[in-house]
C-alpha cells in the first residue's frame, strides 16, 4: 500500500448560500492518476482552490504528505509542492515566455542559484512542452494552445509532487489531446509526480485515470475505477441531467 | 550597444553642463535631480507592483522634517540627519505598507492619501516644533553655500538610486514585482509570496523618498508643508505618467520636462500642477506608456520602412 499524498476529510465551501462542496472526503495516494468529473458547476475548481490556498475551506481539513494545509497561504501550499493550473488560464500576460517559466523556478525559494541557472532550466520546461522557439514571445501573443501549454510548463516548474490540472485538453482538437496524453504520462511515469485531473473530455479522462472521482451540486456521488465510472446509474444520471437542462 | 552611444554622451553632458549654466538655471537642474529621484522611485512601486501610492511626497516630507529638527534642535549634522530621516520613512513604509497592501488597489491609494493629508496637518498644525507654514529654518550640507556642490550631490545620489533601481529591476525580484503587476493569484500559485514582495517594493520605495525630501529640505534650507503636499504628490505622479509609467527611462524624462517646463508655466501662476494632472489624465487614457512608448514607436516606424 502506498503512501497517502493527498487527504480531504469533510472539506465545504460555500459562496453566499450556494453549497459549491458539502463535506466532501477523498484521499490521493502518491503516483496515482485521479480524474476528478461531474457536470457544469459541480464544484470542481472550487476543490482545486480550496486544495491550492486560494480560500480556505469552510469546514473540514486537507493533509498533503501527512501536514494540515488548509489555513496555508497559496504560496506557501505551492513550495510544499503542489502545482497547478487554471481552467481560465493566467499566465503572466506582459512578460515573455521564458520569465513566465523563471517566476516558478524564484517562487521555489531555492538559494544558491544564479538568475543565468534558473534560465537555463527555466529552457527545459519549455523544451518539454515545444515552446522553446517562442522563449522570447510575450505570452499575451501566443495562442490559446500555447498558452496551455506554458500553464502547464510552468506548475511543471514550480516542481510539485502532485499536479491539478484543470481543464488542459478543453479545446484541443484530437492530435493535439493524444499529444497532451503523452506529456501527462512522461509528467506521471518519468518525473513521478501524483496527478489531479478534472476533464471533461470523458474518453481521454477515462483512458488515462487510474480513479476518477465524481461530483455532482457539490456531492462526491462516486468514485471507482473508470469502467465502474461508466457504467453507474447515477453519473449516467448526473450527465443527463445535465443535457436536459 | 545603443545605450553605451545615448548614455555616454549624457554622463559627459551632465558633468560639464553645470559650468556653463547660470545660478538660476542651476537651481532648475538641482530640482529636476529631486525630481528624478521621487518619480523613479514612486515608478518601482506604480509602475512595476501597480500600486498607486500618494504617500510619495509624504514620505519626502518624513525625510526632510526628521533631518530638519534634528539638525535644528540637537544640532545633528544633516549628513547623519537625513540617514535617520531615510529609516524613519522607510519604518513608516513597512507599517503603512502593512495596514493598506493587504487590501489593494483603490483601499490602498485612499488610505496612502489619508496618511498624506494627515501628516500634512499635524506638521502644519505642531508649529512650535515645526513652525507650520511659516516654514523651518535648517542648515545645509555645506558651511560654504555653493550651487554648484549641491548639483553634484544631487547628481551622485541620483545616479546611486538610479543603480539600485537598475539593478532591482533587473533582479529576480523585479521579475517577481512584474508578475505580481500581471496577476497576483497566479503569482502567488507559482510560490511569490505577494504581500511580502509588495511591502518589500512599497518599503524600498518610501525610504529613497525620504532621502530624496531629506537632500531636497537641507538644500532649500526652508521646509514648509508644501513638501508633503498634495500638490507635490501629483506633480511627482505626472511626471511618472507622462515620461512612461513601468519604463526605467520615462519617469527620469518626465521629471526633467515638467520641471523645465513649469519654470516657463509658473509666471501664469501656479496653475502648473492642474495643467499637467489634466495632461496626465489624457497620457494615461490615450498614451498609457507615456513620451518614452510614443518614441520608441516612433523609432520603430523609422528603422523599418
Ligand atoms: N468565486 C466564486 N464566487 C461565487 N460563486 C462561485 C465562485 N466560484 C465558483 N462559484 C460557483 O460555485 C459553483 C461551482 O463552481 P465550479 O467552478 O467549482 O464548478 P466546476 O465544476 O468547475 O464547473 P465547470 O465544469 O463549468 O468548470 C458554481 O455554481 C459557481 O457559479
Ligand atoms: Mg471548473
Amino acid at each position: 500500500m502506498s503512501r497517502r499524498i493527498l487527504e480531504g476529510k469533510g472539506v465545504a465551501k460555500s459562496f453566499g448560500g450556494l453549497m459549491a462542496l458539502r463535506q466532501i472526503d477523498f484521499v490521493l495516494e502518491e503516483g496515482e492518476i485521479v480524474g476528478l468529473i461531474g457536470p457544469n458547476g459541480a464544484g470542481k475548481t472550487t476543490l482545486f482552490n480550496v486544495v491550492s490556498g486560494v480560500y480556505p475551506p469552510d469546514r473540514g481539513e486537507l493533509f498533503f504528505d501527512g501536514r494540515l494545509i488548509s489555513s496555508l497561504k497559496p504560496y506557501q501550499i505551492c513550495r510544499l509542492g503542489i502545482g497547478r493550473t487554471f481552467q481560465i488560464v493566467r499566465p503572466f500576460l506582459k512578460m515573455t515566455c521564458l520569465e513566465n517559466i523563471l517566476i516558478s523556478l524564484i517562487g521555489r525559494g531555492e538559494r544558491g542559484k544564479t538568475l543565468e541557472e534558473k534560465k537555463k532550466e527555466a529552457r527545459e520546461f519549455l523544451e518539454f512542452v515545444g515552446l522553446r522557439n517562442r522563449e522570447n514571445s510575450l505570452a499575451k501573443d501566443l495562442t490559446l494552445i500555447e498558452k496551455k501549454r506554458l500553464e502547464v510548463a510552468r506548475a511543471l516548474a514550480t516542481k510539485p509532487k502532485l499536479l491539478l490540472l484543470d481543464e488542459v485538453l478543453a479545446g484541443l482538437n484530437p492530435s493535439e489531446i493524444l499529444q497532451a496524453l503523452e506529456l501527462i504520462h512522461v509528467i506521471r511515469t518519468q518525473m513521478k509526480i501524483t496527478i489531479f485531473w478534472i476533464e471533461h473530455v470523458m474518453g481521454a479522462i477515462m483512458k488515462a485515470s487510474d480513479r476518477i472521482i465524481v461530483l455532482d451540486q457539490g456531492e462526491k456521488i462516486k468514485e471507482g475505477k473508470p469502467e465502474e465510472i461508466v457504467s453507474d446509474p447515477r453519473v449516467i444520471e448526473a450527465y443527463l441531467g445535465e443535457s436536459n437542462a | 550597444m545603443m545605450k553605451t552611444w545615448i548614455s555616454l554622451p549624457l554622463i559627459f553632458l551632465l558633468i560639464f553642463l553645470p559650468f556653463f549654466l547660470s545660478q538660476y538655471w542651476l537651481h532648475v537642474m538641482i530640482i529636476s535631480l529631486f525630481y528624478v529621484m521621487m518619480a523613479s522611485s514612486w515608478n518601482l512601486i506604480a509602475g512595476y507592483t501597480g500600486q498607486i501610492s500618494f504617500a510619495h511626497a509624504a514620505f519626502a516630507g518624513v525625510g526632510a522634517y526628521v533631518s530638519g529638527m534634528l539638525a535644528v534642535n540637537i544640532g545633528i549634522p544633516p549628513w547623519l540627519g537625513i540617514f535617520v530621516g531615510t529609516f524613519v520613512a522607510s519604518l513608516l513604509g513597512v507599517g503603512l505598507g502593512y495596514l493598506c497592501i493587504r487590501m489593494g488597489g483603490i483601499y490602498l491609494s485612499l488610505t496612502t492619501l489619508g496618511f498624506s493629508e494627515i501628516l500634512r496637518i499635524i506638521i502644519t498644525n505642531e508649529d512650535r516644533w515645526t513652525r507650520g507654514t511659516m516654514g523651518l529654518q535648517i542648515p545645509g550640507f555645506f558651511t560654504e553655500y555653493s550651487k554648484m556642490s549641491y548639483y553634484f550631490l544631487f547628481l551622485i545620489v541620483s545616479a546611486v538610486f538610479l543603480f539600485i533601481l537598475y539593478r532591482l529591476i533587473h533582479s529576480e525580484m523585479g521579475l517577481s514585482f512584474r508578475a505580481v503587476l500581471n496577476d497576483e493569484l497566479a503569482a502567488a500559485s507559482s510560490g511569490i509570496d505577494t504581500i511580502r514582495v509588495r511591502i518589500l517594493a512599497f518599503t524600498i520605495s518610501s525610504a529613497m523618498a525620504g532621502m530624496a525630501g531629506g537632500l531636497y529640505g537641507h538644500y532649500l534650507m526652508l521646509i514648509t508643508p508644501d513638501i508633503p503636499s498634495l500638490g507635490q504628490m501629483f506633480l511627482v505622479l505626472a511626471m511618472a505618467v507622462i515620461g512612461g509609467m513601468g519604463s526605467f527611462i520615462g519617469p527620469i524624462l518626465g521629471a526633467f520636462v515638467l520641471e523645465v517646463l513649469s519654470e516657463y508655466i509658473r509666471i501664469y501662476g501656479e496653475y502648473h500642477v492642474l495643467l499637467f494632472g489634466l495632461v496626465a489624465l489624457g497620457v494615461a487614457r490615450f498614451a498609457p506608456e507615456g513620451m518614452v512608448g510614443v518614441i520608441k514607436k516612433r523609432w520603430k516606424v523609422k528603422e523599418s520602412p
